[in-house]
Formats: structure tokens, sequence, C-alpha cells
């Protein structure tokens, strides 16, 4: 279970394994401002705060420093968490644009978390 | 005539796989040349199937955004009036070799004002247009996914858009087809300008925005049926669509905006007036650039002056 953690709210978001922090966040129902969502303009640029993620493709240098590569900069549209992350947004807000993904993205979540801390069968 | 259109838009892409699907299978343009430049870098060109010129695109593997562009001249004698005029104008200008770019002949050379790199040429290959010139069909009967037909025009941001406009007025002979200014007064600041040098509405535009980035560039269809059968397309291989079918006020062209895989935005266009450099410059005010560049939506979106490459 890979959980997104968007702070300052505390807002939980369930993610699917492979998926990007967008892809992650617009599949439960939540919106905030991207562009291209190809890796190649920066617009939707968020810091990740704690935890983990790898680029699922080639970014390139001018879009990406090398020192944002390494001081938490996170470009969201290509960004894969390898564990649960918590990351805060850059001027812009988060916003439920969908509540009925955020629902079925909530239940979600609670099976996941159910599954993950269930007692081994003896 | 001088400059005769924008034969050749350069850019950079970060995954010439994924790329090349988008330009060759989304879009339908064809592969004429791969080779590697003398940096080392992938690179492949693409022409249109209405295009009789060895190519329209060339795609450099590494980055994004634009690398330059080629502006074709109708006659030998135009490349040296052009760096004349570019010289006058203040500009470095160098000469280019037949060769320095696969099938394009002698020319020259510049960094604009803009910080975009231009060439200007008067030869390049000829392979001739997929239909032919002999009792030709109207189109190919095998069109693969959109089937653009050719390169239009392009957008790029700059620092000093009345300066850049000055330049391809004064360098390429380009006319204003439309601007946007702050106010209708003489002290106005240039929001924008659409230009060119013949009857299509515009070649290259410019808004004001940093130096050196892509905004667009476009290619040509023919009616509304093809930009909606275009974005019908673009959803069904998962594009990146940035605006839907819609209208610009500005050159009343019809569009659909949408990403490369590298995030290089780019439009499939249609319609737009006939141009004439005796028509009066049609002038849009700031407050109504909403309706300018989305006529029917009348607002920006929040991507349309930020996304650049």
């Amino acid at each position: 279970m890979t959980t997104i953690i968007v702070q300052p709210s505390g807002t939980e978001i369930h993610i699917e394994p492979g998926d990007t922090v967008l892809a992650g966040l617009q599949k439960a129902g939540y919106a905030y401002t991207v562009g291209c969502r190809r890796g190649g303009c920066g617009i939707c640029k968020i810091d990740v705060l704690e935890g983990t993620f790898s680029y699922c493709r080639p970014v390139a240098d001018t879009v990406i420093s090398e020192q944002e590569r390494s001081d938490g900069t996170c470009l969201s549209c290509r960004a894969v968490p390898t564990d649960d992350v918590t990351i805060q947004l850059r001027d812009a807000s988060l916003r439920l644009a969908n509540p009925l993904l955020g629902q079925i993205n909530a239940r979600a979540r609670e099976r996941a978390k159910a599954a993950s801390t269930a007692p081994e069968e003896q | 005539m001088g400059i005769m259109r924008m034969g050749y838009a350069h850019v950079r892409v970060t995954d010439m796989t994924e790329a090349k699907n988008h330009y060759a299978s989304t879009l339908g343009l064809y592969e004429t040349l791969e080779d590697t430049s003398p940096e080392g870098n992938k690179r492949v060109f693409y022409k249109g199937w209405d295009e009789w010129d060895h190519h329209s695109v060339v795609l450099e593997e590494g980055g994004v955004g634009v690398v330059k562009y080629g502006w074709k001249v109708e006659n030998e004698a135009d490349i040296e009036a052009i760096e004349k005029k570019a010289q006058t104008f203040g500009l470095t200008v160098e000469r280019m070799a037949k060769g320095e770019n696969p099938e394009v002949g002698d020319g020259i050379r510049f960094s604009t004002t803009s910080d975009h790199v231009f060439e200007v040429y008067h030869s390049q290959t000829a392979i001739g247009t997929e239909v032919g010139t002999h009792n030709p069909d109207p189109f190919p009967r095998h069109l693969v996914g959109v089937g653009v037909p050719a390169l239009d025009h392009s957008l790029i941001t700059c620092e000093d858009p009345k300066l850049m406009e000055r330049l391809l007025m004064e360098v390429f002979d380009f006319y204003a087809t439309e601007r946007v200014q702050t106010s209708l007064d003489d002290d106005h600041d240039l929001v924008g300008t659409w230009l060119t040098s013949n009857n299509q509405i515009h070649q290259l535009a410019v808004i004001g925005g940093p130096q050196g980035k892509l905004h667009h560039f476009a290619f040509r269809l023919d009616d509304w049926s093809e930009v909606g059968h275009a974005a019908d397309l673009l959803t069904m291989d998962d594009v990146s669509v940035d605006v839907t079918p819609t209208r610009h006020g500005i050159t009343r062209g019809v569009t659909t905006y949408f990403f490369d895989p590298s995030g290089n935005r780019n439009e499939v266009f249609a319609g737009g007036y006939l141009a004439f450099p005796d028509r009066p410059t049609n002038v849009w005010t700031v407050d109504q650039l909403g309706q300018g560049i989305f006529y029917h939506a009348r607002e920006l979106n929040e991507r349309f002056t930020s996304v650049l490459t």
C-alpha cells in the first residue's frame, strides 16, 4: 500500500503501484495546477517532505536541475513514489474536483489499511 | 518575395521512441531521415504528406524546447538581402554551408532578439508530395493517424515582443495581421503579435514571456471537422490534450492544442482569414485577451501563458 499525504491539510490518498503522483491524485478525484503532464514544462513541481520516488521516464535537465534532483523537488507528472510520501504543493491548492472518486479512494485506502494490519491466519 | 514560409521547426525531445510514435503514428508525418547530430544526439527528420521538401520537422534527442527554425526564401539572392538587413538591424549573422543541415543548401544563421536561432536558406532536397503533381488526388489513400499535411506556424515567447516584431518586419519583411496591446493609446505596450509575409494568417507569433522559449508549433488542417477528428485520434492515442477544439478570436482559426510525449506543445490549426499587407491590422486590447485566444470560453486557462518548453 502506498499513501500520499498532502500537507498542510494532512489529506491521505491511496495510490496504486506504478502510478505517478499526479495520476494518483487525479484518480482519487483531486486537481491542482498542472501543465503538459509530460515532464516538459515543470509547472507541476511539488516538494516531497518525506519518502522517496523515482522518475518513470527521462526528464530534461532544463526542467529538473541537478540540485532539484536531490532537494525533494518532485516533478509530479513523472514521479512514481517508491514508498509513502508526504508532499506539499507550490502556489496551488489541492482541490477535490471529483467527490465520487474521492469516496472510492477513501474506501480503497481503508481496505488497504485493514489488509496491512490484519493478524496473520494461524 | 523573400521569406516564403517557415521551412522547418527543429525541436528537442527527451525520448526518441515515444516521440517517433507521436509524430509518425499519431500525427502521421513521414520519416525521411534518421541520423546523429555532430554533438552525438539522435535525430529524426519528417515531412507532411503535402510538403515537397525533404523535411519540415526535426526531432533531436536530449531535452525539450526549440533548437531552431528554418525559413525558406524564394530566390538565392534573398539570402544575401536578408543578411544585409539583419546586419543593419544589429544582428550577428554567420554563413551556413550546404550540408550543415542534411539536405539543406547554403544560407545564413543568426540569433534573434528573442534568443531563438533562425536559419535562412533557399534550397532543400525536393522529395515531392505524396500525391504528386500529375493529376493529383486530393489526399493520399493511406494516411496514418491525423495525417497532417504540413507544418503551419509557431508561437514563441520573449521579453520584448515589440523589438522582436520590429526585427521580423525589418529583416523578414513580415507584416502584423493581429496584435494584442495594453491599450489603444500610442504609448501602449505590445503583449503579442501575429506576423506573416504572405496570405497565410500567421507564420510566427510572439507573446511576452521568457526568452528563447517555445509555446507551440502547429500543423495545418482544412476545417472544423478535421480538427474534431484529430482531437478524437489524440484521445484514442492517450495524447495529453491541452485545449479541446475551439476557435481563436485572433486569426479566426480553429484549433486543438496538445502536448508531445516530451511536453512540447503542438497544435492543429485550420482556417483563418486571408492575410494581405494592406489589410488593417486587427487589434485586441489585453482585457479581451481571453476572447482573443479562446473565443468561446472567453477566458485563458492557467496553462496558456505559463506552460512553455
